[in-house]
């Protein structure tokens, strides 16, 4: 069963208990009525789209949001019966879901491992409960321990945490504290994302008129640095720019979207990508329920772009081979600017692959135009 | 038929920068119903977009206006003038045309530096002024103060002076009065050959060119040929009109007229501000005076953020030069910035409102390097070159001596900033004439300095360190020499031609520093790290560093969102598009201007 013939499959759920300040998704509370209709119309979307991958076979799931946990389990339940009634599946698929530590019990997480998920992925942040307060999440460090304690009860080995980097009032050992911690509770996967003031967030809005400071170009570049030097004497390694895993834990279906993978998105503003096009739902609610989407069809040239600025995330970089069977030599066409950056250090090229050197992930941006 | 003139008046209106010129223009417009009150609107005169804007008159706009006094009826021709030093020379073509003049003073501020240029011009022109004091309705209005100024630093009788409120159009048919019985009323000879002085001119798509006249002798109409008398070009008049301040045909305009002649005339430069026009069937013997040709002092390259559009940008300078003479450009070429032109213009404001006019009407994005001066540079050869473009400068061993252009500078200043305005002139090498004592409020200084150096910051640096209360006139007076180098900056080791400037030798430290250190501000941390050197004569004298960049945009692709992590990137390639690449250095394009404006952040 060659790769190609894969693909994988994300479901939005877009329902949270509350607004994060930093959080520019598409989710809000919700009441119960609101959600059945959600889970109703998602699955008629997943039946009706059941023809688009003939002959492949899904390789992953992933539960999304917004907070899948915040949502009755029967409901996750529905949306899985449907995708497997609907769709082939690979004999041991990563399921992963997506739980925020005040949403979970243990029978709740008891019912994901009956129903076959085997990835718990906590959106933890910070394990500081100042740094926590500051960007208006509602669990404490206590409460995210104790989580990940009951999904290891639950028989959940695969547990993966999301943590911020640049959050304010972070420091250096609070952010050593936090991946400590996790590491010791048993974490297989750490996602560390730095943080962006999106615009229309409340945290922008507070940073902007100087009610909260946070760090600056260097210090969450220090920040980063020290969690991937952290992290590797832990025994994680870097596969992809922001996500760590001890060997054989890396996420299977987010490095499908590195890789340039076919994948369908079910739910408000999911994305989805096949045949060389790129669909997007539409991120409005009304609008998402009279199956209101766009879609981009993806040139040769944008595919190329595609792999080029994906891989580059990726710890192995972007193949070589690969481009050159889209009829894109980037070792003739960027000569000059390949040249420049090895003089530089900032890339490395080894087995047919282009890849950033370990200590220059933090400028991939500049690194990835230069080489579009 | 001589008669018809004792009713006409040939007027304009002088004054110092925002003493109310444009407003009482307005005034007078309105007050003689030339313009109904609902077509109105503000400095109605100043008809581009960019003087309604900045509040400023560039170009020149003449007005026929009727107005009855003592049961007769008279034609005021007004010629609205620029009040901006680089613009003196619109305002001496006016005068020309004209048989008086009237002199706004601002009740609240006095005389200033160009109230008093102005004036000056006016008297050499032998024409009747008429001193106007404006702002009364403000409350800091001083009339008596100013009625004595008028009379003690211009030498002029104001006792009878209108007082009057523009703004309000309180006083203003006692203007209007005046004008009537104190200017001289224009006496041509109707009969004799046509002599028209040519005082401004612009090009209409559909007319050709329009000549902007008054006439001295004779008369004119459609059908007439005409000569003009300096390029010897014959023409057949097509219309004849007037200004209502809009272009109105009429049948015939007679000597003492202001109006204007199409010829067909299919080249701007064949309608020589200054030329006399005459018929050519019977031609006068001795044409008019005429005007200096105007010589620009300011020059700067003006290069596109897009240098493929190089076309485009000629396109818009030559459109630019069919209504404004005075600007001249040619081409020139950068390794920094590629194909360009060096433009001339009569001063910074100029400059600055050309290179706004071709961003704004033409839609360029362009990049302007810093202003330079023209140097006399006299080689050891015997060869004078003239260099304002300082990456022309030939070797120093070629170079036997630099002069550089020299003004004759007035400072009106109130006497408690006269050490702060001293010591401003000798920080910018300028050698003391004089001062005078205007009255006990308000000092003269005359100074002669560099106008590299008044092009520089001087202007900014006179008002803060004045509280804005100075004004300042100047003159062009010659040449001198200097010891001038150039200095060079290097980015990551290579000359940044662009970046290259003519300074004087003891200045260069202090320059160089201040660039380097701005540059570091400006310039964005590149993946490497980047030093930056000023350097005279192979040898550096400043260096700053920007350290390699560290972190970009680490955007988490959210559920498979690929396209919006596409765009950003292609947000961020936009982005890269409009910067200049300098070797291997990316450089945003207002490095190259930030150059010239190091001393603000110095004084903040």
């Amino acid at each position: 069963m060659s790769q190609s013939e894969n693909f994988g499959i994300y479901v939005h759920i877009p329902f949270c208990l509350s607004k994060c300040l930093y959080c520019s998704f598409i989710s809000k509370p919700a009441c119960e009525n609101e959600i059945k209709h959600y889970i109703d119309f998602l699955c008629g979307e997943i039946e009706n789209k059941n023809n688009l991958f003939v002959g492949k076979v899904c390789n992953s799931i992933y539960f999304g949001g917004g907070t899948p946990s915040s949502i009755s389990e029967k409901y996750i339940e529905k949306v899985l019966k449907t995708i497997k009634k609907h769709y082939k599946i690979v004999k041991k698929p990563e399921i992963s879901i997506e739980c925020n530590p005040c949403s979970v019990s243990l029978t709740k997480l008891q019912t994901y491992k009956r129903l076959g998920i085997n990835r718990i992925s906590f959106g933890v942040q910070s394990l500081n409960n100042k740094e926590l307060k500051a960007i208006g999440r509602r669990h404490n460090s206590a409460l995210a321990m104790e989580a990940i304690l009951l999904a290891q009860e639950a028989g959940f080995e695969n547990i993966s945490a999301d943590i911020m980097i640049g959050l304010p009032f972070q420091t250096k050992s609070s952010l050593c504290k936090t991946i400590n911690k996790l590491v010791s509770a048993g974490v297989k996967h750490i996602s560390a994302y730095m943080l962006i003031l999106e615009d229309g967030t409340k945290l922008k809005q507070m940073v902007d008129c100087g009610q909260v400071k946070v760090a600056n170009e260097d210090e969450s570049v220090a920040l980063y640095d020290m969690t991937y030097k952290k992290l590797k004497e832990k025994g994680f390694e870097r596969y992809e720019i922001s996500n760590f895993a001890i060997p054989g834990y890396e996420c299977r279906h987010n490095v499908n979207y590195w890789e340039v993978g076919e994948y369908v998105g079910f739910g408000v503003s999911a994305h989805s990508y096949y045949g060389g096009v790129r669909y997007a739902n539409s991120d409005n609610f009304d609008e998402y329920y009279v199956e209101k989407s766009t879609k981009e069809k993806i040139s040769n040239r944008a595919h190329i772009e595609e792999m080029i600025m994906l891989g580059l995330r990726l710890a192995n970089g972007v193949s070589i081979k690969k481009l050159n069977m889209c009829g894109y030599d980037i070792l003739k066409h960027k000569r000059k600017e390949i040249d420049e950056l090895l003089k530089l250090g900032l890339i490395a090229i080894s087995d047919e692959y282009i890849k950033i050197t370990p200590d220059n992930f933090g400028v991939t941006s500049a690194i990835t135009l230069k080489l579009l | 038929m001589q008669d018809r003139q004792k009713n006409i008046r040939n007027f304009c209106i002088v004054a110092h920068i925002d003493h109310g010129k444009s407003t009482l223009a307005d005034r007078l417009i309105e007050k003689t119903g030339t313009v109904s009150k609902r077509d109105m609107s503000d400095q109605l005169l100043d008809s581009m977009e960019l003087e309604k804007e900045r509040g400023i008159t560039i170009k020149l706009t003449p007005t026929r206006m009727f107005y009855t006094y003592d049961g007769q009826e008279y034609i005021l021709n007004l010629i609205d003038t620029p009040g901006h030093v680089d613009f003196t020379y619109e305002v001496s073509r006016s005068l020309l045309a004209c048989e008086g003049a009237i002199l706004i003073v601002d009740a609240t501020q006095g005389v200033e530096a160009q109230t008093l240029a102005n004036a000056y011009l006016a008297i050499d022109n032998n024409l009747e002024i008429l001193p106007v004091i404006n702002k009364i309705d403000l409350p800091s209005a001083d009339i008596p103060k100013t009625r004595s100024e008028i009379e003690d630093v211009i030498g002029i009788p104001a006792d009878e002076a209108p007082c009057i409120s523009a703004k309000d159009g309180i006083n203003i048919d006692e203007v209007l009065e005046q004008i009537i019985k104190n200017v001289p009323h224009p006496n041509g000879d109707e009969s004799a050959p046509l002599k028209a002085l040519i005082f401004d001119s612009y090009y209409d798509n559909f007319k050709g060119a329009v000549c902007f006249v008054r006439i001295f002798d004779g008369k004119c109409k459609a059908g007439d040929k005409i000569r003009m008398m300096q390029t010897g070009k014959e023409y057949e008049v097509t219309e004849v009109g007037t200004f209502t301040p809009s272009m109105k045909p009429l049948n015939e305009l007679f000597a003492g007229d202001v109006g204007y002649i199409c010829a067909s005339i299919k080249n701007l430069t064949d309608t020589k501000v200054g030329d006399t026009i005459t018929n050519a069937d019977n031609p006068t013997a001795e044409k008019l005076p005429g005007y200096k040709e105007v010589q620009p002092v300011v020059f700067s390259g003006i290069f596109l953020s897009d240098g493929s559009k190089y076309g485009d940008l000629k396109d818009a300078l030559e459109k630019l030069k069919l209504n404004d003479a005075s600007l001249v450009f040619m081409p020139e070429s950068s390794k920094a910035l590629g194909f360009g032109f060096r433009c001339g213009f009569l001063g910074l404001l100029h400059m600055d409102i050309i290179t706004e006019r071709l961003e704004r009407e033409f839609n360029l994005d362009i990049i302007t390097t810093a202003p330079s001066v023209s140097y006399n540079v006299y080689k050891t050869n015997g060869q004078m070159l003239e260099v304002s473009n300082p990456s022309l400068l030939p070797p120093t061993v070629e170079i036997d001596r630099i002069e550089e252009p020299i003004v004759k500078l007035h400072v009106f200043t109130p006497p408690e900033y006269v050490g702060a305005v001293m010591e401003l002139c000798q920080e910018k090498r300028g050698i003391y004439i004089d001062l005078q004592y205007l009255d006990k409020q308000r000092v003269r200084l005359d100074y002669t300095i560099p106008l590299g150096e008044i092009i520089y910051d001087f202007f900014d640096s006179l008002k803060s360190r004045t509280k804005g209360y100075a004004s300042l006139d100047y003159e062009m007076n010659g040449f001198m020499p200097s010891e001038l180098v150039r200095l060079d900056i290097l980015l990551n080791g290579e000359t940044c031609d662009a970046l290259s400037l003519i300074t004087h030798k003891d200045k260069a430290y202090e320059r160089g520093r201040a660039i380097a250190e701005k540059l570091k501000k400006v310039i964005p941390r590149q993946l490497f790290e980047v030093p930056i050197q000023a350097c005279v004569g192979g040898k550096i004298i400043a260096r700053e560093t920007i350290s390699a960049m560290r972190k970009d945009v680490l955007a988490k692709c959210y559920g498979g969102d690929i396209t919006r992590k596409r765009k950003l990137l292609e947000k961020q390639k936009e982005g890269k598009k409009r910067m200049r690449k300098i070797g291997s250095i990316e450089l945003p394009s207002e490095a190259f201007m930030s150059i010239l404006r190091t001393n603000d952040d110095n004084d903040e």
